[in-house]
């Protein structure tokens, strides 16, 4: 353990293959439905918060109104299923296509505006259309939208047992983090971050700020509209408050912060640190603690906020170095 | 006539929006900052208010000023214990800090309070009033009547005050106010505590005419934002304007659309303004 | 003429930050910018790198019309400029901050690495280094550094070579003298004299928003008009 971290590129390439056999080999170990379900349910909260970070964590533009791609990526499938029989698959594209949409229809005004006009617009965007779909019966109403009840073939993505989802949804994981990844060494990535850290100093360097915030929500949506999908036909329903709910929006970015909004792994720590926990409050406190559970939701991200706003992998950072330095004089 | 008093009644609602979105739009114009919990403010002053009555027997000048005055304190503390720190950090803190403070006081009064709606008991205003025609519960006319004198008050008070000034000048320039003698934080301080006080008496008032439950909170968050979109982020009066607007809006909307449709109609018009003129009627951009 | 600036204004409300300012810079000079504070030199800067809107004027960049303008686009044609507080990518590493310029003139990411650690190692810095950690000195170093990777033909210093040490300012100024022998016109905003009388060959006096005196560096500083406005009306002369 002393060498590792003592080097820090090895040791962070160790414990990326570690984690990804760990995470390959884990349901194979834990087969019970119930851990199989913990699993299936991590590794959509780290699709989703991962997905957020493109834009929130890396670019800094704060959305606190995600849950409006999340949403379009959870009905779409099962719209198309319910209206025309068509298999869900064939809603996921079109879903990410309308997040893109979304996307931009949303950047262009606020990105030439501070910050806060950005997060103020996601919330209410969301709020809209959540309401909106409320009302519209077509989509299902207050009632919502259910999925094939029985697959009628592999494109109805309706599986028994939670086993193929959590091998897709371990595949799209990768692909996030493959694509975070890739960025992060080009040009965009640096544009990011510089966007982040001073949007005035970019824009003297002739970053196009504007298009980068664009390009980078735009990402962002596709992938958490893909996440929404993923939810849609494993669940096999949705409704409006679990497409389009600020839940499913302060869980995305509360997951990335608290892990660190802006690293790669961030986003998965928090998940991996805060849905065994939720799932363990629902276990302990039945249906009452789900309202703890956002008070203590509230509380994690003020204390963030105040005083660790890297999040844990920050924390990290800052204390690796005394740690190695004990290392290396025992 | 039902037009009318549908008119009326919306406007005297608009006025306590008015009234709190005041408050948010303050924040805005001193420290360029977004309260996220500026509704939840306006909820917990409608608790207070019951709490008073409740526990003490409080009349509404007694809760109203029990809310006035807890809401008052509890502004100045979430600015030196929270916000004094993140306010020139970066800007992923500073919307989580604020962002985080609304779900806490949210999910707590859910916690305690459960989420049922409720009301005031009886109290002094109680009852209808007839004018010219139309009938309006008293507690209606009361709190929109208090709510435009407290926001006027409000914009009297920053504008012509030598308190206002000094707010003002803060705002404008933190060095040369500081070179000038004025505490920039002790006034930011206090304009947290102007804007949460704000808050809660028109939680009080909206207390004593309408029933409410923990989830109001984030609705009135949105509805002060849509009024201080249209207002002008930074100008109480400009938020004058706007609530009644609003106010205005809404009660027609919901007589012609149907109550759920009002949300969309006000909601679609804060993204409209976002589009195409993010400064508002009166604001700097 | 390379860069030229005419007739412009900057109005806030009421208020005339720059007021019918002239600049004319040919290609390969060394301009100095002086003038009390508050006089609106960096708003004047600030419209010619595109970051503010001027009121009235034009700005031509190598006979392009760049006064309406986006920073990034002054920034491509290419006019680089620093800022008075120091603005570095405090997240990122002093390498990495220089890559930031010269992807905008290296796409790949190898070539803009490239790029940046040659002007690291030009500017005397470190690249591995987190920019928070550098004090102002080396912020300031860091925002040369970052805008040179650029490429920019033509440079707006603004008092980037404030607060620093005796030894430190000869270092600076050695390095800004190193970048205008590589070709690179030089617009400097600064307060030390010592600075304006050693590297500049002209200098512009900005007060109240206008230009009130130009010349050589000895001309204007014992221009009557000049001194009055640093030290107002019936001041004694100063000598240098």
């Amino acid at each position: 353990m002393k060498k590792l971290l003592a080097q820090p590129a090895g040791g962070q390439r160790v414990s990326v293959c570690l984690l990804a056999v760990a995470l390959v080999l884990y349901p194979l170990v834990f087969s019970d439905a119930f851990y199989r379900d913990v699993g299936v349910t991590f590794l959509l909260a780290a699709i989703s918060a991962s997905a957020w970070n493109i834009v929130g964590g890396y670019a800094g533009q704060v959305s606190v109104g995600h849950s409006m791609f999340f949403g379009l990526g959870a009905y779409t499938p099962l719209l198309f299923y319910t209206l025309w029989g068509w298999p869900p698959l064939a809603g996921i594209p079109v879903g990410i296509l309308l997040s893109v949409g979304l996307a931009v229809i949303i950047g262009l005004p606020t990105f030439r505006l501070s910050g806060h006009y950005f997060s103020m617009a996601t919330i209410a965007v969301a709020e809209l259309i959540r309401i909106f779909v409320g009302t519209w019966a077509l989509v299902g109403g207050a009632i919502g939208l259910q999925g094939p009840a029985m697959a009628r073939g592999w494109w109805d993505l309706t599986f028994r047992g939670d086993l193929p989802y959590y091998y897709i949804f371990l595949a799209v994981l990768a692909l996030v983090l493959a694509v975070t990844f890739a960025l992060e060494r080009r040009r965009f990535g640096y544009y990011l971050r510089a966007i982040k850290s001073s949007e005035r100093a970019a824009r003297s360097l002739g970053v196009p700020v504007r298009r980068v915030k664009l390009q980078a929500l735009a990402l962002s949506a596709a992938f958490t509209s893909a996440a929404g999908s993923l939810y849609g036909v494993k669940t096999g329903f949705i409704d409006p408050d679990s497409g389009f709910g600020i839940l499913v929006s302060v869980q995305m970015v509360i997951f990335a912060a608290l892990g660190g909004a802006g690293t790669l792994f961030g986003p998965l720590l928090g998940a991996l640190i805060l849905v065994p926990l939720q799932t363990a409050a629902n276990t302990w406190f039945g249906g009452g603690g789900s309202g703890l559970t956002f008070v203590l939701y509230g509380g994690i991200i003020v204390l963030i906020a105040r005083f660790e706003p890297g999040g844990l992998f920050d924390l990290w950072r800052r204390l690796a170095p005394h740690l190695r330095r004990r290392a290396h004089a025992a | 006539m039902v037009l009318i008093q549908v008119i009326v009644g919306g406007l005297l609602l608009g006025a306590i929006y008015a009234l709190f979105s005041s408050g948010l739009t303050l924040i805005w114009g001193m420290m360029n900052f977004i309260n996220f919990a500026h509704g939840e403010f306006v909820m917990l002053g409608m608790y207070v208010a019951l709490l008073v009555v409740v526990w003490l027997g409080g009349g509404p000048a007694a809760f109203g000023l029990a809310a006035a005055i807890a809401l008052f304190a509890l502004g100045v503390a979430v600015y030196a214990l929270l916000i004094r720190h993140v306010v020139r950090g970066p800007m992923l803190a500073q919307i989580l800090s604020s962002f985080g403070l609304a779900l806490l006081l949210r999910y707590t009064a859910f916690w305690i309070f459960s989420a049922n709606f409720v009301s005031l008991p009886q109290n002094s205003l109680a009852g209808t009033v007839a004018i010219g025609g139309i009938y309006l519960p008293v507690a209606q006319v009361v709190a929109g009547l208090v709510a435009v004198t407290l926001t006027i008050a409000l914009h009297l008070l920053l504008t012509r005050s030598t308190l206002g000034s000094r707010l003002l000048a803060v705002a404008e320039d933190r060095t040369a106010a500081m070179l000038m003698g004025i505490r920039p934080d002790r006034m930011q301080a206090l304009t947290w505590g102007l804007s949460a006080g704000a808050a809660g008496i028109a939680g009080a008032l909206l207390a004593t005419a309408y029933p409410w439950s923990p989830s109001v909170g984030e609705t009135f968050g949105l509805l002060a934002f849509v009024t201080v979109a249209l207002g002008g982020f930074g100008s109480v009066l400009g938020s004058l304007y706007a609530g009644l607007i609003i106010g205005l809006i809404e009660a027609i909307s919901a007589y012609w659309l149907g109550a759920i449709y009002k949300d969309i109609v006000v909601y679609g018009l804060f993204v409209a303004l976002l589009w195409l003129r993010p400064q508002g009627l009166m604001g700097k951009a | 003429m390379l860069l030229e600036a005419r007739n412009v204004s900057k109005a806030f409300g009421d208020f005339r930050a720059v007021a019918g300012a002239d600049l004319a810079v040919e290609a390969g000079e060394i301009v100095g910018l002086i003038g009390p504070n508050g006089a609106g030199k960096s708003t004047f800067f600030n419209c010619l790198a595109g970051d503010t809107l001027p009121t009235t004027g034009r700005i031509l960049f190598d006979g392009a019309d760049l006064t309406r303008a986006a920073p990034e686009a002054h920034a491509r044609a290419g006019i680089g400029r620093t800022f008075q507080v120091p603005t570095t990518f405090d997240d990122m590493s002093v390498l990495a901050n220089v890559m930031v310029g010269a992807f905008l003139r290296h796409p790949h990411r190898n070539d803009a690495r490239e790029h940046a650690r040659r002007i690291v190692e030009l500017t005397g810095l470190r690249g591995d280094q987190p920019a928070r950690s550098l004090g102002t000195p080396g912020r300031k170093r860091l925002e040369i550094a970052r805008v040179l990777a650029s490429g920019p033909r033509l440079l707006l210093l603004d008092e980037s070579l404030a607060g620093l040490t005796p030894s430190e300012l000869q270092e600076a100024i050695a390095l800004v003298r190193r970048i205008h022998q590589m070709g690179i016109t030089i617009v400097i905003v600064e307060h030390i004299m010592e600075v304006i009388m050693t590297l500049t060959k002209r200098v512009l006096v900005f007060n109240q928003g206008r230009v009130i005196a130009s010349g050589t560096p000895e001309q204007v500083v014992r221009d009557d008009a000049v001194i009055e406005a640093y030290l107002g009306r019936g001041a004694r002369r100063q000598r240098q």
